[in-house]
């Protein structure tokens, strides 16, 4: 049934090739229109589908909280110290520009110009910014340090413990681009610093600059990757057929692939953007129907009857090949993670595409091309076809008198990828998508070496009644808390409705810093929030507490992006509100983008160990179903998991972090990897069948079929190895570890199989012919 | 020398704007002086019971019900106001009194009822939030309209009333820059104001929901009886209704005082 369906495809593709091409074409130019749609997406928060519980709640506490989901953080260092006249008037300049920047949200940018402070004077309050004229005398601007230093709110924040940062804060309209904010601010940094650095840190800035940089890198390695590969094609084949097929087919797949999920409104994520240099990849299966067509076309001398020979040949294991790879992409859609779900179906779509074209592009490419030409190569390829590479026949020769060497080799590596495995550590770091000497890297550690740092959670105490956050006894639990947490190294500042009311208790009291705490009844603490409002911009009270004073939000500003941290500073609060509960039944919710991550650290973890699983499941069950034999199917499966093994093992022994980048390479690597040794394991059993002594046919095929599988695996490795090259890390990480796996699963397909074959002879050759 | 230049360059545009439309010039000045007169100092004094309703983008509310006096002194638009909250109940007995003086700035009190203490609030920034609200104390109790230059723009209807429109552009650099307002022709009262921010967005739009001739006193006046400012970029907007008010009561002088501030007379505020 499946035969007679693609022998029909491929006659009617024979009879008819410019009527097929000219279709095909078509289709083309029809998804193609669809590509200049495309639209980026690089928001973390994205990754999770809008109905994830953790998303719908982070929009609710933004929205009750009236807090911005994107802040830009501008660092200023001066190691005088930034309270001086010069660096006072730049920021003052600074900020007042910023404020002009379409995309801002000008009435909560902070900086020493606008947070409005409360001071007492001769008995008077005072409510003004911290910096309303740049001062002139010295006496003023230690006035200003000393205000500065005193007042909690303010340490940590707008200025450093050793007075030598400050910072402005920039949130952002929802709409805004991050980065063409960041560059905005970066042209009006002052040109003479007078000993000022200046930094921009900040989500925003390193969401969109990735994207950016993501459609640049995008645009300039999958050429490079795909002219890597014509280069080895030629160097293989000597062929610009051959070179010229392969592409063809390789622009169809991503044409089409491409148009139809932009063409949907998917926008491309970090994951998808790589998909034309696997789609490429994945193309490179055409070089097998090339390989044979040109054997066939020397025995048939009939370039008809040569293309319907080498396509009734090829199509099952072409056809096997392609099916697990899409099925292995394909297995990513049962993820969670929506990026890498779309990256799955478009690489699995595009898959299929391919192996479409491999029963009608391709066949109609070869009935199509000159006779004298398909001669000259044929004759060549016959040349180099016929002998045996040496070098590999030495290799399966000693293999066959060392498997027990090699099985226990094989066994130790096992062992030692173990307990890498054992190491492996699960972590995001968003900003480690950057290198380290990157413009955000070093942002983001100068502000988080002198100020309380640039990743944000929240924890919301919610009460069950109303007006619960204006009791004196809900607030102390609360400052001991943010007390507790404070221990953690990594917890730069907290900060929440308290801090408020203290300053305000003391501020009222003459500065009398024994007055520094929660006043003892709830009028008092009401009254103070009040003269609070009153005297503050509205959005400062209402980032802590909600209107009906039922929630209160402990801000913590974090020094890492680690997903860990979050994890340590949550335990750390259960832990103490083990002994020391919040009253009132009132309990504690974690919110905000450092939350976000956490959860979504472990979403990808366990969506990943879900694809990777039913992946594994999968591809077994096709290699069992096409071998038709349940110890050949697994025979063909074990250099799959042991490549897998060793990958991630080097993985947690290295120490590089297990995030998404390397999470998905586990299941796409399943449909890749396995493609060899299923040629491996048909082509043994074809010449077993022709000449029964075992050992012959395995040297056999790890000279001939072998040089084919590593010239595969070079191709591969080649066209990923370019990524090398990339400014980002996630490109890099999958670039090296693409090739890597490519060029061990060939190894130990080569390897492996014929000396676990060789050992288990008499389970797998004793069924009779297979 | 920059900002001199730049001084220069703004009064040869003014000198250019008054040659070349000298009337309209001093018309917008004419009639924004009339409708100061009349929306913040109608009457010797007034009372009103007043609510205001401080609503988020998210509907969520707050309320704050307070009586609101005010006496104008004589000569040179001084005013004197007292504030004093009944609700929430928390705050009760809160009272707050303002010496407005159009050419400085303003003297404030407030007195936390729960200590029992009385502050003087020294607070530079007239342009900052009243009570927490969308309105600033400017927009409670006027601007100085010497800090602004002041154009006609046009002349139309809003709803049924005729209206000058006149846009007023801050003299000195602000954190806006510019404000239009519609004044009735007949009252002119204020109908609607919108604020411009510094990069010329739309930022604040003031309404004047209900006018009505009123006054429970000696003399009624056209009065603006609800008022919305909304914050179109936050989605925050305040809604103030004057739920009963008097004019030309014969406050006395002396309730606007620090010794008031604590116990003022129960017929003034209950």
């Amino acid at each position: 049934m499946r035969d007679k369906a693609i022998s029909g495809l491929v006659s009617f593709s024979v009879d008819h090739p410019r009527m097929v091409i000219a279709i095909i074409l078509l289709i083309t130019l029809g998804f193609a229109s669809q590509l200049p749609k495309i639209t980026t997406d690089t928001d973390p928060k994205h990754m999770l589908p809008v109905t994830s519980p953790v998303r719908q709640y982070n929009d609710q506490v933004e929205r009750e909280f009236e807090l911005h989901a994107d802040n830009l953080v501008v660092g200023i260092v001066n190691e005088r110290g930034v309270v001086n006249r010069e660096t006072l008037s730049h920021i003052a300049e600074l900020t007042r520009q910023i404020q002009r920047i379409p995309g801002v949200v000008v009435r909560d940018v902070a900086s020493f110009t606008t947070i409005d402070n409360v001071t007492v004077e001769d008995g008077n309050l005072r409510v003004s910014p911290l910096l309303s004229d740049v001062p002139s005398s010295e006496t003023e601007l230690e006035n200003l340090r000393k205000t500065l230093r005193e007042n909690p709110l303010l340490l940590n924040r707008v200025i450093s413990a050793d007075g030598r940062a400050t910072a402005i804060y920039v949130p952002l309209e929802p709409s805004a681009n991050g980065r063409q904010i960041a560059n905005r601010i970066r042209e009006l940094l002052p040109k003479s610093s007078a000993g000022d650095r200046y930094f921009l840190a900040g989500d925003p800035v390193a969401r969109d600059t990735f994207g950016s940089e993501m459609f640049r890198q995008m645009g300039l390695f999958s050429p490079v990757a795909g002219l890597v590969m014509c280069a080895a094609l030629w160097l293989m084949f000597r062929s610009a057929a051959v070179v010229l097929a392969n592409m063809a087919v390789a622009m169809i797949g991503i044409i089409w692939a491409g148009g139809l999920f932009i063409g949907l409104g998917f926008p491309v994520h970090i994951m998808s953007s790589m998909s034309p240099v696997f789609l490429m990849a994945i193309a490179t299966d055409s070089v097998h129907i090339f390989n044979e067509f040109y054997f066939r076309f020397g025995e048939a001398a009939n370039k008809r009857q040569a293309v319907l020979q080498t396509m009734a040949a090829v199509a099952r294991p072409v056809l096997l090949s392609d099916v697990t790879t899409a099925a292995g992409f394909a297995s990513l859609a049962a993820g969670p993670i929506v990026p890498v779900r779309v990256f799955g179906l478009l690489v699995g779509f595009g898959t299929l595409v391919i192996l479409l074209m491999s029963f009608t592009l391709v066949p109609a490419i070869l009935i199509l091309m000159r006779e004298d030409r398909i001669a000259v190569a044929a004759a060549r390829q016959r040349q180099a076809g016929a002998a045996l590479s040496p070098r590999l026949a030495g290799l399966g020769a000693w293999l066959m008198r060392h498997t027990k060497a090699v099985t226990l080799a094989g066994c130790l590596l096992l062992v030692v990828a173990g307990v890498g495995l054992l190491r492996v550590r699960v972590n995001n770091n968003m900003v480690h998508w950057f290198k380290p000497a990157s413009d955000i890297r070093t942002a983001d550690r100068a502000l988080n070496q002198h100020l309380g740092g640039t990743s944000t959670g929240y924890l919301v105490v919610e009460s069950p009644q109303a007006d619960a956050m204006r009791e004196p006894q809900m607030l102390r639990a609360i400052e001991r808390l943010q007390r507790e947490l404070e221990k953690d190294p990594l917890v730069g500042k907290t900060f929440s409705v308290v801090d408020y009311v203290k300053r305000i208790n003391r501020v009222l009291h003459n500065d009398d810093p024994a007055f520094e705490r929660v006043p003892d009844s709830a009028a008092e603490v009401a009254q103070y929030l009040f003269l609070f409002s009153m005297s503050a911009k509205p959005g400062d009270l209402n980032n802590v507490v909600d209107y009906p004073f039922q929630k209160a939000n402990v801000w913590l500003h974090l020094k890492s992006w680690d997903a860990g941290v979050m994890r340590s500073v949550i335990q750390r609060a259960g832990r103490h509100l083990e002994t020391d509960p919040l009253p009132g039944r009132a309990t504690l919710r974690p919110a905000g983008i450092a939350y976000f991550n956490l959860v979504w650290n472990d979403e990808v973890l366990w969506g990943m160990l879900t694809s990777f699983l039913a992946g594994l499941a999968l591809v077994l069950l096709l290699l069992v179903l096409e071998t038709r034999s349940l110890r050949w199917g697994l025979l063909s499966f074990l250099p799959l998991l042991f490549t897998i093994a060793v990958i991630y093992g080097a993985v947690g022994l290295v120490g590089k972090d297990f995030d998404m980048p390397v999470a998905v390479l586990s299941t796409l690597s399943l449909g890749l990897a396995v493609d060899f040794a299923i040629h491996f394991v048909g082509r043994f059993q074809q010449r077993h069948r022709e000449c029964s002594a075992v050992e012959d046919s395995l040297i056999w095929t790890v000279a001939r079929p072998g040089k084919g599988i590593f010239r595969n695996a070079i191709l591969f490795a080649l066209g990923f190895l370019v990524m090398v090259f990339a400014d980002l890390t996630p490109y890099i990480t999958v670039g090296v570890l693409m090739a890597a796996i490519m060029m061990l699963s060939s190894l130990a397909s080569v390897i492996y199989l014929p000396v676990l074959i060789k050992l288990f002879q008499r389970h797998l050759v004793k069924e009779g012919n297979p | 020398m920059k900002n001199h230049s730049h001084f220069a360059a703004a009064l040869l545009a003014a000198a250019a704007g008054a040659m070349a439309q000298a009337p309209a010039v001093l018309d917008a000045a004419a009639v924004l002086e009339k409708s100061q007169a009349a929306f913040y100092y109608p009457g010797a004094d007034m009372r009103a019971r007043v609510v205001m309703e401080l609503m988020t983008a998210g509907g969520k509310k707050r309320t704050r019900v307070l009586t609101m006096l005010r006496k104008n002194l004589p000569g040179a638009r001084r005013q004197r106001y007292f504030l004093y909250f009944h609700e929430p109940g928390d705050v009760r007995r809160t009272a707050f009194l303002v010496w407005k003086y159009p050419d400085r700035d303003d003297e404030r009190w407030i007195f936390i009822p729960a200590v029992n203490m009385t502050r003087r609030i020294a607070a530079r920034d007239s342009r900052s939030s009243f009570v927490g609200s969308d309105f600033s104390y400017e927009d409670v109790s006027g601007r100085d309209l010497a800090a602004d230059a002041h154009t006609l723009l046009r002349e139309e209807k809003l709803g049924e009333a005729a209206c000058y429109v006149i846009q007023s552009t801050p003299k000195a650099p602000a954190e806006f820059s510019r404000k239009l307002s519609w004044i009735d022709k007949v009252t002119f009262l204020p109908l609607k104001e919108e604020h411009y921010d510094a990069r010329d967005q739309l930022a604040r739009v003031f309404t004047a929901d209900r006018v009505e001739t009123a006054g429970s006193g000696k003399a009624a006046y056209p009065t603006v009886l609800k008022r919305t400012m909304k914050n179109v970029q936050s989605g925050h907007r305040t809604e103030v209704v004057f739920e009963t008010v008097g004019y030309d009561l014969g406050i006395e002088a002396d309730l606007f005082t620090e010794r008031f501030l604590q116990q003022p007379p129960q017929k003034w505020v209950r």
